[in-house]
């Protein structure tokens, strides 16, 4: 069978299936959708990650009798502690100034501040960990062999709140698994079934073709090329979405979480997409090759 | 064209053929007529190339498709216009795309292929059908598309099921007409009928007839008297072969 001949069987096969070939497209955009937006999301989360990993996670104050040599030590000592990705000695003065700044920036200004001297404040010792998945047991451990020491007079683990927050971030991520997953499933078996339901009418197309002495290569193309191309459109229209919608959905679960947007130009890259554009038309020819059964043998 | 040699197939129900030996040559038409269930439609799916059989060998444009691999199956059997009891219609398709398939798959360009099928089922059919949905076509009318589907090219090889079953006389008539047509044009036709009068009318336009019974070949030469069987089966000189072919061994021919 010639190109030509190929080609208009295809074009036979899209007029005569024209439902179930959208119901395929259908569901190549949402396993677009679905695979795209994981991807994303995971971006998304990774980066808010990495922000709570850029913060201070313990505070370390101590007590006045400690020289300002013995505090530069422990910073010293910190800083080569495993894990530790920052540490910074406050002293009294910049303590202050510190406090000075965010009152400056409330709309409750107070008089009271000109009354402050750097030696109410405690000098301390700020300390970031490297974000990583077990931070809060990290930051709580830090904590407790600072609580030990002679020169410590109190500690601020602040174990609790990234705890709290790593817990929700662990919730949210194994539930969007969860869904993202029971979502790929369903659009996979909605397109499998779709896909097999004509099984049995294009087994009998296949028959009349073996009779005929068509190769069952040539009896599978049509098929193959109309699915790879339900693959292709379904993605390129879930990238189009993605591309179209992503932003504006972000912007505004951010805004709803309070937080601040997440800046511009967040979308899947040039390798992230060509994959898809690859592997979307490569799963179509594969559900091509199954859907259509070629007998070798034929039982008229 | 066809040399069928000590073919044996079983079925579900048990042996449909029994040792069978044919031949048909380009040119010839041979009707095997027999009553239900004598083993024709095994006979003739075997020798389309659509079964396998179980034991024998049958050899089609120069190959012997017993020994053949699946893979190369569908190059013997573009050289073959088989018409099986089931007419097998694509029912979306038009009977003129249905009978412009056959011309495809031997690779012949659309145009060509269209001008050859609608000269075809004009022939066998009526032409007022060729737009028409196969589904939507009657028993009789599907059987007469597939019939054309079978004679389109023509092929070297027709095999024909019980081409006029159903068929009143005008049609049978023109099966005849269709059947000599192909003949003429050397190819090699082989035709099962369980109606005698049908069989009558082939015989009548020069037709060979075989009668098989219970899987046998019962009367009638398996063989015409001027055997062409392309390619020459490898035991063609065994002494059943020259017996049945009526040809002298070459010890016979030296003497």
């Amino acid at each position: 069978m010639t190109v030509a001949w190929i080609l208009r069987r295809a074009r036979r096969q899209v007029a005569s299936q024209r439902r179930a070939l959208w119901a395929a497209v259908g569901s190549f955009l949402v396993l677009g959708l679905v695979s795209g937006a994981t991807v994303l999301g995971l971006r998304v989360t990774r980066a808010w990650m990495g922000t709570v990993g850029q913060g201070v996670h313990v505070i370390a104050f101590l007590r006045d009798e400690m020289e300002a040599d013995q505090a530069i030590q422990l910073a010293n000592a910190l800083r080569q502690r495993p894990g530790v990705a920052r540490v910074r000695l406050v002293e009294p003065a910049e303590a202050l100034a510190r406090l000075r700044d965010a009152v400056r920036s409330s709309p409750a200004t107070g008089t009271w501040l000109k009354d402050l001297e750097p030696g109410y404040f405690p000098r301390s010792i700020e300390v970031a960990l490297a974000a990583s998945a077990d931070l809060p047991q990290r930051a709580a451990q830090l904590s407790r062999r600072l609580r030990g020491l002679a020169g410590v007079a109190d500690v601020d683990a602040m174990t609790n709140g990234v705890a709290r927050l790593g817990a929700w971030v662990r919730f949210g991520q194994g539930l969007g698994w969860a869904v993202v997953l029971a979502a790929g499933i369903a659009a996979l078996s909605f397109l499998v079934s779709t896909v097999l339901r004509g099984r049995e009418a294009r087994g009998r197309q296949a028959q009349v073709l073996v009779i005929l002495g068509e190769t069952s290569t040539n009896i599978r193309l049509p098929a193959n090329i109309t699915l790879a191309a339900a693959g292709l459109t379904g993605v390129l229209a879930a990238l189009l979405v993605l591309r179209l919608a992503w932003p504006a959905l972000l912007a505004a679960v951010e805004g709803a979480l309070g937080i601040m947007p997440t800046p511009a130009g967040f979308f899947l890259g040039f390798w992230e997409s060509a994959i898809a554009l690859l592997a979307a038309p490569m799963l179509g020819w594969g559900l091509g090759y199954l859907s259509t059964p070629v007998p070798g043998w034929v039982d008229a | 064209m066809i040399w069928l040699e000590g073919v044996s197939y079983l079925r579900a129900g048990g042996r449909a053929l029994e040792d069978v030996t044919l031949g048909v040559s380009g040119g010839e038409l041979v009707v095997v007529q027999g009553p239900t269930g004598s083993g024709k439609s095994s006979l003739l799916a075997v020798a389309a190339g659509a079964r396998a059989p179980d034991s024998g060998a049958v050899w089609i444009a120069e190959r012997n498709i017993a020994g053949l691999q699946a893979s190369s199956l569908p190059y013997v059997r573009r050289n073959v216009g088989y018409l099986p009891p089931d007419p097998l219609l694509i029912p979306d398709e038009t009977a003129l795309e249905n009978v412009m398939l056959a011309l495809a798959v031997r690779g012949e360009p659309i145009e060509a292929a269209e001008g050859d099928a609608r000269e075809t089922l004009a022939m066998v059919a009526d032409s007022a059908w060729e737009g028409r949905l196969a589904r939507s076509l009657s028993t009789g009318q599907q059987r007469l598309v597939a019939l054309a589907r079978a004679l389109v090219g023509p092929p070297p090889l027709v095999v024909l099921d019980e081409p006029a079953s159903g068929m009143g006389g005008d049609d049978r008539e023109g099966i005849a007409r269709a059947l000599v047509w192909a003949r003429e044009r050397g190819c090699a036709v082989l035709c099962a009928t369980s109606d005698p009068s049908f069989a009558q009318i082939l015989v009548d336009t020069g037709g060979r007839r075989v009668y098989l019974e219970g899987g046998r070949i019962a009367g009638g030469p398996a063989i015409g008297l001027v055997p062409t069987c392309s390619p020459e089966p490898e035991n063609a000189n065994s002494p059943e072969a020259i017996r049945l072919s009526g040809r002298r061994s070459s010890g016979e021919e030296s003497s």
